[in-house]
């Protein structure tokens, strides 16, 4: 009997010590870099899938009860998940609320684009109040996510501390030796113009050094009116733009047609770890866009 | 005094080249504030407003209302945090009734978001927790117009009541379930209404369950008791209505802009008055298509009968086309048959609403 209660009091023991801090993220891309710095002592899920446009997250109960048992919720921020906050909300987990230590917003220490200033409003189209909120399409800001996702581990089990240090210091590493590569790869298109179908590229082309001197998009969300349509064609031809590179879930009408009038080549990737098949984390996201963006 | 003024002078420069320098930083310094906080800074709640413009035709020569365009609705709100989880509604509007507008609280409450142990609550003025609909606002539904089982039991807009609902979410399920259960004091109803009114308990178990493969099942059922219009006392006038509603969801998400919508609600009224016991049924049947961004096409199909001791049986079906705009501005063709004791009317309505500021809405 007394070998039965050893026998009880050792599984619990042993499911407690090996019990995984258990992550819910708000992209399947803010989920791989969790991957990356928590290894094994980490269980990630994603709310939102790879090819999925982020605006446009519908909440649903099912959600909540991911939420209801994570130890730890990261959040893009920047209002680009704003549908996260309602989860959270409906959840009552009071270890993932704002403020709290289970609670990470990605956004911490981003140097936001397109900030804007002054008075906003409709006309200007779907513009978030506190910047663009695409930052994790610079590879370099991958690192201050995985800064964030470390902080939180830490706060969370201090007895790990240098297991993440360690896997953190690797990710940072391995970002800074893939982006030797990246750049070099990406010398063909640097200082060249290229045009998006939304604002979801100025981190990628700041990074690389390409110019965006018009979106699809008239305004950030509006779709393009044929008079805007016009507008592109015309700038195609007079920069010389060879590429329009597209979020793999936006409508390409629009976007063929300009092509069927400029030969202008359309590149269509996913923004986020997921969109395709090929695309399982965080780097291969990058050599997906730019294999794509590069081929000849 | 020169060099003293040269250096406060230098300071000066130096302290608004700073400060300056601070403000012009776009990097992200703490976590992005909630809907709520956005006024943070200068210490104002989120401000928003909404407007909902309806036309409206029949073939009905008696309906008065008919080949009107009108402002149908304004909406305010001021929302913030009041606390730390606890999340404070303001929500008033100018409703039109009949011909004429009318001010009022569409709602005022306090949101317990935390109170331990899987317990939220809410207090104030609310739209009742029941069934699936009755919660939501106007601009929030899939359609123009409320369901006729909706109007007939619970009222032209959306039923609220003053009190409070404490609800629980439960752990030891592995899918979603919600019971709660509230208390209220209702407004009596308008002439021809019978809504339970005075003081009034609700109660509703809703649970959503994940089948996989981007599809999601939601079920609810709903309970709401107390006295009727009518009521006097208990042995010179009696009126007590019960309502019970079950509700079905079927969502599905083929792809990132595509959903599917099956939306299933019935609602059985009981009724006890001097004349007898009346036991009503009234349903409705929506399924709608977001084929894109942009566009949505819906069929909803109306059955209700009405609360009067003399029954009388309503019909309707509804093809409903939106386009959205933004999150908070669309607009709405929507045409309507309607069967009425076997009289036969057409309807159509022109819906445009739209919001300014960041209106938002707890999860629904």
């Amino acid at each position: 009997m007394k070998k039965f209660f050893l026998f009880v009091a050792l599984f619990f023991a042993s499911s407690f010590l090996n019990a995984k801090i258990n992550i819910v993220a708000a992209s399947m891309d803010l989920k791989s870099i969790a991957e990356f710095v928590g290894g094994d002592k980490v269980s990630v899920e994603s709310i939102s899938e790879g090819a999925q446009d982020l605006h446009f997250v519908e909440p649903r109960p099912s959600m909540v009860m991911k939420i209801k048992k994570a130890d730890m919720v990261l959040k893009i921020g920047l209002e680009l998940d704003i549908w996260m906050d309602s989860l959270i909300s409906a959840s009552r987990n009071k270890k993932v609320m704002y403020g709290e230590v289970g609670f990470v917003d990605c956004s911490k220490g981003i140097e936001r684009l397109e900030v804007p200033q002054g008075k906003i409003d409709g006309s200007m189209g779907d513009i978030h109040l506190y910047g663009n909120p695409h930052y994790w399409l610079d590879p370099l800001n991958g690192k201050i996510i995985a800064k964030n996702i470390l902080d939180g581990l830490v706060r969370i089990s201090p007895e790990n501390k240098d297991y993440f240090k360690k896997n953190y210091d690797d990710f940072c590493k391995k970002i800074d030796e893939k982006m030797k590569i990246w750049q070099t790869q990406m010398e063909k298109l640097s200082g060249k113009s290229i045009i998006t179908y939304h604002r979801s590229w100025s981190y990628f082309a700041k990074r690389f050094n390409i110019k965006v001197p018009i979106e699809i998009e008239p305004k950030p969300g509006i779709p393009p009116n044929p008079n805007h349509i016009l507008k592109i064609i015309d700038t195609i031809k007079r920069e010389n733009i060879k590429i329009i590179l597209v979020d793999n879930f936006y409508p390409l009408k629009a976007v063929n047609k300009i092509a069927a009038d400029t030969g202008v080549r359309v590149v269509v990737v996913p923004s986020n770890v997921g969109g395709e098949k090929e695309v399982r984390d965080y780097f291969e996201l990058f050599d997906y866009i730019i294999s794509k963006l590069t081929k000849e | 005094m020169k060099k003293n003024l040269i250096l406060l002078l230098i300071l000066f420069v130096s302290f608004n080249i700073l400060s300056g320098e601070g403000n012009s930083s776009n990097t992200m310094t703490d976590s992005t504030p909630l809907p709520g906080m956005r006024g943070k800074p200068i210490n104002l709640p989120d401000v928003s407003a909404l407007g909902n413009i309806v036309g409206y035709t029949s073939d009905d020569k008696s309906d008065k209302g008919k080949n009107d365009l009108l402002l149908n609705e304004v909406e305010t709100a001021f929302q913030g945090y009041v606390y730390p989880d606890v999340r404070a509604d303001i929500i008033l509007a100018i409703h039109k009734h009949d011909e004429e507008y009318e001010s009022e609280i569409c709602e005022v409450k306090i949101n317990f978001q935390n109170l331990g142990y899987g317990f939220s609550g809410e207090a104030g003025k609310i739209h009742i927790d029941f069934g699936k609909v009755n919660k939501l606002h106007t601009h929030h539904l899939p359609f123009t117009d409320r369901p006729l089982v909706l109007n007939k039991f619970l009222g032209e807009d959306e039923l609220a009541g003053q009190g409070a609902t404490l609800k629980y979410l439960i752990p030891i399920f592995p899918f979603y379930s919600q019971i709660q259960a509230g208390f209220w004091k209702i407004e009596k109803p308008e002439e021809g209404q019978f809504f339970p009114t005075d003081k009034s308990y609700s109660a509703r178990w809703n649970s959503s369950f994940d089948l996989g493969n981007k599809k999601e099942l939601e079920v609810g059922f709903s309970g709401l008791t107390g006295r009727g219009p009518g009521y006097v006392s208990e042995t010179k006038s009696k009126d007590s209505v019960d309502l019970v509603g079950a509700d079905i969801t079927f969502k599905w998400f083929p792809s990132s802009y595509e959903k599917w919508t099956f939306q299933n609600e019935w609602i059985h009224l009981r009724r006890e008055i001097p004349q007898g016991k009346l036991n009503r049924d009234g349903f409705y049947s929506f399924i709608n298509y977001r084929a894109n961004k942009y566009w949505d096409y819906g069929l909803r199909f109306d059955y209700s009968e009405n609360a009067f001791p003399k029954i009388s049986y309503e019909r309707a079906v509804s093809a409903i086309i939106t386009k959205h705009l933004t999150e908070t501005t669309y607009w709405r063709f929507t045409a309507k048959h309607r069967n009425i004791d076997g009289k036969n009317i057409t309807e159509g309505w022109f819906q445009l609403s739209f919001g300014i500021g960041p209106h938002s809405h707890e999860l629904e």
